[in-house]
């Protein structure tokens, strides 16, 4: 177990155990936490479960592959540390990690 | 604007049986729009327990979405089988190895729709590659010349019936063609998938008949595209899909990739055909809001949303629990059935201010659980959208009015709809509209 803290939009903070192994996505929606919509479930194809992750912690991660990229194109996410939270597993290395959620994951 | 669809196209209906003196799931005396009876049970608490079945119904937004969530306590082994007696006795606290052991009783228990991880983890991972923003753009190429092509076929007629000379061949062609069905072969798919079938998902008179199921039709044209290009590979999505690899790199058995390409066929027809209706059905009895679309046509995308909301085709879903577990405040053991009402959580008030009210600028509209949530979600969701979209565009572009035709359907305020009473599927299967061509 890790903690990581989910950040809303409007600054709520929520902090939970997250399961090692699972995606940032489902960590997040297995404790009903609000903000990631995850339409497809996981399967990087909606591009709403999006999470903004500042650079240091960033490096810790996965880099996103190709089919990721494509997505966060296709929904025209332009902003910095844009990251798709269903490609993400969580590891040790991720303990302390907080990331910021959009205000609406679709337009 | 706000508009209320309740009353203006549901034909007159008998007054609702009390509570506890109906099946769901057998009684013909309920209305084909079943609304009603979700707002009775929603009343008793946003999971509650059904009089005449060991069945948990939920009608909660919140509620519904922990379910769909939760795949490891929730087993989908009878999404599209309902609330049939199982084919075995639930026995123990953890029910996982006996659902397994019985994937074999029926040809429902081998949809991906109804499998359960970590196979169904892989099956899906093979879907994604066909769903991606490139094939969708493709895809959507292929949709404009091929609406064109459904509407020249009807266009010189002023009125038509849309589902069957629109919608399902629509429907099916824009499969063929993301799966790369050769050319030669698709009329034949698009007979195949039209031939009326009995029962039907959700048919009140109980499980249909499996020589009905077009599928293992289609899987024999599959497994056999699949060896070919195995042997023969080309430049074609059809090798692409041959040669797709499970997330631990091994290659799949042919007969697992043409058992989901067929499933394709199945998953994305009735639903759209459906939805389509019922877009066309409101926008023919509400002329005002359709010269806005036509005046605006960004405002389609979210029309449609709200269209998906109030107009879900599939408007019950089923999960089975796996071990002890919560739906709501209710306590159930392992075994127990539980029913997600789509078309109910799509009215939550407390997810969806104002909720039977039609908003076509509705800002959350797109929170609705059309395509349910979590693993099984729809993958084909992006498509739908845009074949709904495309339909309607090139029907607009084609068109400088639609109506609904009174000489099948009756006049306005006393419309004649047919809503075919299932427990699982919601919307009209046909639609009988009339037009202006466009010269």
């Amino acid at each position: 177990m890790v903690k990581i803290t989910y950040i809303e939009h409007d600054g709520t903070a929520h902090t939970i155990d997250a399961a090692l192994g699972r995606s940032i996505m489902e960590n997040a929606v297995k404790n009903a936490l609000p903000g990631i919509l995850a339409e497809c479930g996981g399967s990087c194809i909606c591009g709403t479960c999006r999470i903004y992750v500042d650079g240091t912690w960033l490096a810790r991660m996965n880099e996103p592959a190709a089919n990721e990229l494509a997505i966060l194109d296709f929904v025209e996410e332009g902003q910095a540390g844009a990251r798709l939270s269903c490609q993400i597993k969580v590891t040790e290395a991720m303990d302390g990690l907080a990331v910021r959620m959009p205000e609406r994951q679709y337009a | 604007m706000s508009v209320t669809y309740e009353n203006a196209t549901r034909v007159l209906e008998p007054e609702m049986k009390e509570l506890d003196e109906i099946d769901f799931f057998t009684d013909t005396t309920l209305p084909g729009n079943t609304n009603p009876y979700f707002e009775k049970l929603r009343a008793r608490g946003p999971a509650t327990r059904l009089p005449k079945r060991e069945v948990i119904a939920v009608t909660g937004y919140e509620e519904g979405l922990a379910v769909l969530r939760n795949e490891e306590r929730f087993s989908s082994f009878n999404a599209a089988y309902g609330p049939h007696p199982l084919p075995f006795t639930p026995e123990g606290e953890d029910i996982t190895d006996q659902i397994e052991a019985n994937r074999g009783a029926a040809a429902t228990f081998r949809m991906i729709s109804t499998f359960d991880p970590p196979n169904h983890t892989r099956l899906r991972f093979l879907l994604q590659g066909l769903i991606t923003p490139n094939r969708i753009r493709d895809n959507e190429k292929f949709m404009w010349r091929l609406a064109d092509d459904l509407i020249d076929e009807f266009i010189g007629e002023g009125a038509c019936e849309i589902a069957f000379r629109l919608a399902q061949p629509f429907a099916t062609l824009v499969i063929t063609d993301l799966l790369g069905v050769p050319d030669e072969d698709r009329q034949a798919f698009r007979k195949l998938l039209s031939a009326p079938r009995s029962g039907g998902l959700g048919s009140l008179d109980g499980p249909s008949d499996p020589e009905d199921n077009p599928l293992p039709k289609i899987e024999g044209h599959f497994v056999r595209y699949i060896e070919d290009r195995r042997a023969n590979p080309r430049k074609d999505v059809l090798t692409d899909l041959a040669f797709s690899k499970y997330p631990d790199g091994s290659l799949p058995d042919a007969e697992d990739v043409a058992s989901l390409s067929a499933f394709l066929f199945v998953a994305g027809q009735d639903a759209t055909v459906r939805v389509a209706t019922a877009m066309m059905l409101i926008l023919g009895e509400d002329q005002e809001l359709q010269q806005r679309l036509r005046a605006d046509r960004s405002l389609i995308p979210n029309f449609i949303e709200e269209t998906l909301r109030l107009e879900s085709a599939v408007k019950t879903g089923f999960r089975l629990a796996k071990v002890r577990a919560e739906v709501g405040d209710e306590e159930v053991a392992p075994g127990t059935t539980v029913m997600l009402c789509f078309s109910a959580i799509n009215r939550d008030p407390k997810r969806f201010a104002n909720p039977d009210a039609f908003e076509p600028e509705r800002k959350n509209a797109r929170d609705h659980m059309t395509f349910s949530r979590g693993v099984h979600s729809c993958i084909g969701a992006p498509l739908a959208r845009a074949e709904l979209r495309v339909m309607l565009e090139r029907l607009f572009d084609r068109t400088s009015e639609i109506h609904i035709d009174e000489t099948q359907h009756g006049p306005a305020g006393s419309r004649r709809v047919h809503y075919p009473p299932s427990y699982q599927m919601h919307g009209p299967t046909e639609l009988h509209l009339s037009f202006t061509a466009k010269s």
